[in-house]
């Protein structure tokens, strides 16, 4: 069996990225900023129709735009556009207006139809239909485990609640899109993607080339949270317009057509019901939830996990439970994997739940969850954090602070398993003793060049600036896609294989015993003059899957405005092996970050009406900015044994949870759907004349009683 | 965006008349360039007015204040005599936006801004106040909405430099082809009270060139709720004035924004506090008061309970020497 240094320079230390000097000096080049010789201008024409019958569309006059190269529809015939934002066409220009001026001058003929864009209206049985041939809601998806009747009855006290999740928007900074240049019947493109190999397979089967005619880079991207996996519509839209133009094409998605398209994370609408003994004991759990994918559970992003079912109950024991959960389709944007898909709605709904019922019980919702967590690292985290957070002495009796503006604290945990795998690796090192590893992997902005380096430096005993990493080309050894959290588990073993060869052949060549750190460029430079170049893959033994993490909020919430202000978050989070702390913790803030625009703010709103998506922009879909941010305390448990894990996911999912309960606490009512904006924590507050306390339920409950439960 | 002739004007003379339907005046641009990228409005010119002479000063005089029409939000935010005249006015100017965006809008380009309305603002949906026939607003999303309004429109007016100006009881100087006219806050904002087709008095062939404040005793306070920290629009501001004799009340004034397409007023509000002194319950009435007439929509209702906040703590604040 392999295993990691016991007593390392490099790993789990914290070693800036070896790409900061390039990203904050702007000469790292994204796709956004690749501009080959010749490269035209690509927009994308979208449906102004929720639901529409397309029956014709005439690029002639858009082809006749002066300087126009190319304009090509998506789908030949007519067709249905099921969401607005829809592709329809595009069009390649020497100029950004020539091309948005040939935009405006494609003629579409459309039948507008009957649209539906809130999960509410659509499951009923009179709504206008997604699809034609089949109702909007599904049949709905059933499990069962024990007998949930009997947990009922076994239960001391039984609380119910009804809790709904929004649609959030991946909103990257980078936007989707990339630069392709056919020339020579081959493809390059330049894509802004979590997954080069994904993006090369699917574009040579959509274009019918042959994969080894297709290269995709994408050295550095600005961020993807689960939509980047494949080359999606407008990656294929670019390559299409360079095959038509003869020249390359350059079209990256505006924040308009950003916030449409390119997935979502689902809403969802959970009832649960929870049944204790007196002593906090779970004894039964049921559930009835109904989610929204957008139009179709599924969609054209691959990466898995695009409908909208989530894990119930979570991480908890309850030895009896059902659920029922149902797909609802509206005419919106599809769902893609995004952070954690499924996590954050899971936790919202079942941490809400079970601070309800501590309330009840008077048990401490620390001690509830540690009573009901069968992971033992969690248990042994919930201590460490309320350390930390000083959770003893800040939790006090729901509303209980004086004065009108009120504190508050809430807690939550993960849990995350997907192993790593699959990725093979390839170092060259030359006589000068320089080293470069090749690794068809890709960095999302999460330091993947900097582990790699990190690595292989422990492994040769040299520093993680004599290492030369390239990563994102299509044409070396190939690694999965980057999502799952997986990135690290996947690749830091391949580097360790090749690296443990290096050193086998190095000893060999050179025969010398030891060819590591002072050794190594004498052991090089008997080399001669060919670098040795040799090739690992990922091996079994170095990583591991099962983490798993908690969380503590503390708010400020002003009871007159309804404002709430995140004081602090502690995070405590098992992160296995760290191989690199600190872009470990970036990760971790990110998550948190994130955790809170869902927590407070971020939210996709649809117009019942016009079936167009209000909020397009940064302006009104609101993301937290650096004034939003608390403090942020993060420990990792650093553990050798459990092996390098991967943490970008977990440490998104209880963040939103904990703040949620922290209102709550704060408060002493519950806003019972995310985003917790001013107008429903007064609502909940009992202040805003001729609301209802649970304001948004009515609409919800309308979607409960339109199936028999 | 449809192209357009770009223009430099050195003088009001020149900027007044080429003024126009399809001629549009520049200043920092984050209004309008907003619209023209969107498509919402077209012009066939843009004239830039951010270099004629003498508008970027701010200058006090012995019948008040004159702040020209250039002057950018961040400088009223850093202008250390200005606030300890109006703090009010400094304190609204650094709730605008963000850094970035106070550094290049001017005080007459966030007067004269149009709707936010998200309806307003989208690039495929035609509203009543930009040529259609209904209100999407009324009976979809409206929870950053009016509370108030003459008309069918609830668009509100989001302008906190607006609202903290109409308390001092400040007027703006507009020069037309025939001359100059001087108008009111509240005059610049009537006429968006019940149509909704326009948002402010000044029509084309027209330009703001300065904002006067009149000396006088005051106080003032302004005070917002956003859903955010920092960079996010109000949901809810407040703005108040009170001139005080011996802790008592002798005038004060107090307007809402982001409630109505104008500053919104109630005289009945401003007079009950005459000859009380400031304290939870006379703000609290006074709050009252200023919000009996308002018309909540079912998502917007949030905003009473809010403005009735703010005012008691625009007045509170105003109130104590600080």
């Amino acid at each position: 069996m392999p295993e990691w240094p016991k007593d390392p320079k490099y790993i789990g230390k914290s070693t800036p990225r070896v790409d900061g000097a390039k990203k904050v000096s702007g000469a790292a080049k994204y796709a956004h900023d690749v501009q080959p010789e010749g490269c035209l201008y690509g927009v994308v024409l979208r449906s102004r129709w929720a639901a529409a019958k397309i029956t014709s569309i005439d690029l002639a006059p858009a082809l006749k735009v002066r300087g126009v190269k190319a304009a090509i529809l998506v789908r030949e015939g007519s067709r249905q556009v099921r969401y607005y934002g829809d592709e329809l066409a595009a069009v390649a220009a020497t100029s950004k207006r020539a091309a948005l001026d040939a935009l405006r001058a494609i003629k579409v003929v459309a039948e507008p139809q009957p649209h539906v864009v809130k999960e509410h209206l659509a499951a009923r049985p009179d709504a206008p239909r997604v699809f034609a041939e089949t109702p909007n809601t599904g049949a709905g998806r059933e499990r069962k485990q024990g007998d949930p009747d009997k947990g009922f009855a076994e239960a001391d006290v039984v609380v119910e609640g009804l809790y709904a999740t929004q649609v959030e928007i991946h909103q990257p900074m980078e936007t989707h899109g990339g630069v392709a240049s056919f020339k020579d019947g081959e493809l390059t493109a330049w894509h802004s993607t979590q997954g080069i190999s994904g993006v090369r397979d699917g574009l040579s089967g959509a274009l019918e080339l042959p994969q080894n005619k297709v290269r995709v880079l994408g050295e550095f991207m600005g961020g993807g949270f689960g939509s980047k996996f494949s080359a999606g519509v407008e990656g294929l839209l670019a390559a299409r317009l360079s095959q038509a133009a003869g020249a390359p094409v350059r079209l990256m998605l505006t924040r308009f057509d950003e916030s449409l398209a390119v997935g979502n994370r689902p809403s969802t609408f959970q009832k649960i019901r929870v049944g204790a003994r007196a002593d906090g004991t779970l004894t039964a759990f049921s559930m009835e939830s109904y989610g929204c994918a957008g139009y179709a559970a599924g969609g054209p992003s691959a990466g898995g996990s695009t409908n909208s079912g989530f894990p119930a109950p979570y991480i908890y024991r309850v030895p009896n439970f059902r659920t029922r959960h149902t797909e609802v389709s509206i005419h919106a944007g599809p769902a893609a994997a995004f952070r954690a898909p499924g996590c954050p709605p899971a936790s919202f709904g079942i941490e809400s739940i079970l601070d309800e019922l501590a309330v009840k019980l008077g048990i401490d919702p620390v001690e509830l969850r540690i009573k009901n967590d069968p992971m033992e690292l969690r248990q042994r985290q919930y201590r460490m954090a309320a350390e930390r957070f000083g959770w003893a002495a800040k939790y006090r009796k729901p509303g209980s602070s004086s004065g009108p503006v009120k504190t508050g604290v809430g807690c939550a945990g993960s849990a995350w398993r997907v192993p790593g795998g699959g990725t093979q690796a390839e170092i060259e090192v030359s006589p000068d003793g320089s080293v470069e590893i090749r690794c068809g992997t890709q960095d999302l902005g999460t330091g993947t060049h900097t582990v790699i380096a990190v690595v292989a430096a422990e492994l040769l005993g040299l520093t993680p600036a004599d290492i030369q990493v390239r990563i994102a080309d299509s044409r070396f050894p190939p690694s999965g896609a980057s999502g799952g959290s997986m990135t690290v588990t996947s690749v830091t073993p391949a580097v360790f294989d090749v690296c443990t060869k290096a050193i086998e052949e190095l000893m060999r060549t050179s025969g010398l015993a030891d060819v590591r750190g002072p050794q190594w460029r004498a052991a090089c430079r008997k080399l001669g003059v060919s670098p040795l170049v040799l090739q690992g893959r990922w091996i079994d033994g170095l990583s591991a899957a099962g983490t798993g993490g908690v969380q503590m909020a503390e708010v400020e919430v002003d009871t007159e405005t309804g404002f709430v202000r995140v004081k602090r978050v502690t995070c405590v989070q098992d992160a296995g092996l760290l191989v690199n702390e600190l872009t470990a913790r970036s990760q971790a803030n990110g998550g948190i970050m994130m955790g809170i625009g869902y927590a407070l703010y971020e939210n996709r709103v649809m117009d019942s009406t016009s079936g167009v998506m209000l909020n397009p922009n940064f302006e009104t879909y609101k993301l937290p900015g650096i004034a939003d941010v608390p403090e942020i305390d993060v420990a990792f448990m650093d553990l050798l044994e459990r092996r390098v894990m991967g943490i970008g996911e977990p440490v998104t999912i209880p963040t939103a949870s904990a703040i949620a309960n922290a209102v709550a606490n704060a408060i002493g009512a519950r806003v019972t759907s995310l985003p917790i904006t001013p107008d429903k924590v007064l609502a909940a507050l009992g202040k805003v004349p001729g609301a209802a306390r649970d304001n948004p339920h009515d609409a919800w409950m309308s979607l409960f009683a339109t199936q028999p439960a | 965006m449809k192209p357009f002739t770009y223009q430099r004007a050195l003088s009001v003379d020149t900027a007044v008349a080429e003024s126009s339907e399809r001629c549009r005046l520049l200043a920092g641009g984050i209004d309008l360039l907003g619209e023209l990228k969107e498509g919402l409005v077209e012009a066939d010119k843009v004239v830039a007015v951010t270099r004629i002479p003498g508008l970027d000063t701010i200058e006090k005089k012995s019948a008040g204040w004159t702040i020209g029409a250039n002057v950018t939000v961040a400088t009223i935010a850093a202008h250390a005599d200005l606030a300890r005249a109006f703090p009010g006015l400094a304190a609204a100017a650094r709730d605008v936006a963000s850094p970035q965006i106070r550094h290049v809008s001017t005080v007459a380009g966030n007067l004269l801004q149009h709707s936010r309305c998200w309806y307003y603002r989208h690039r495929d949906v035609t509203c009543m106040k930009k040529g259609g026939d209904v209100c999407y607003a009324r009976e979809g999303e409206h929870k950053y909405h009016a509370l108030f309004t003459g008309g069918y429109c609830i668009s509100p007016l989001v302008s906190s430099l607006a609202v903290a100006l109409t308390v001092l009881d400040a007027s703006v100087v507009v020069r037309g082809r025939g001359g100059e006219r001087r108008l009111t806050m509240a005059e610049l904002y009537a006429p968006a009270w019940d149509d909704h087709a326009v948002h402010h008095a000044i029509v084309p062939g027209e330009m703001l060139t300065a904002i006067e404040i009149p000396l006088a005793a005051r106080r003032s306070a302004f005070v917002q709720a956003s859903e955010k920290a920092s960079f996010d629009w109000a949901l809810v501001s407040c703005a108040v004035s009170l001139e005080l004799e011996g802790g008592v009340v002798r005038q004060a004034r107090i307007a809402l924004g982001a409630v109505s397409p104008v500053p919104y007023r109630d005289e009945r509000a401003e007079k009950a506090l005459v000859g009380t002194r400031l304290d939870e319950t006379t703000a609290d009435a006074a709050a009252a008061l200023l919000l009996e007439k308002a018309e909540p929509l079912p998502h917007n209702a949030y905003k009473v309970p809010i403005a009735r906040a703010l005012i008691k703590r625009a007045l509170l604040a105003a109130a104590t020497p600080g």
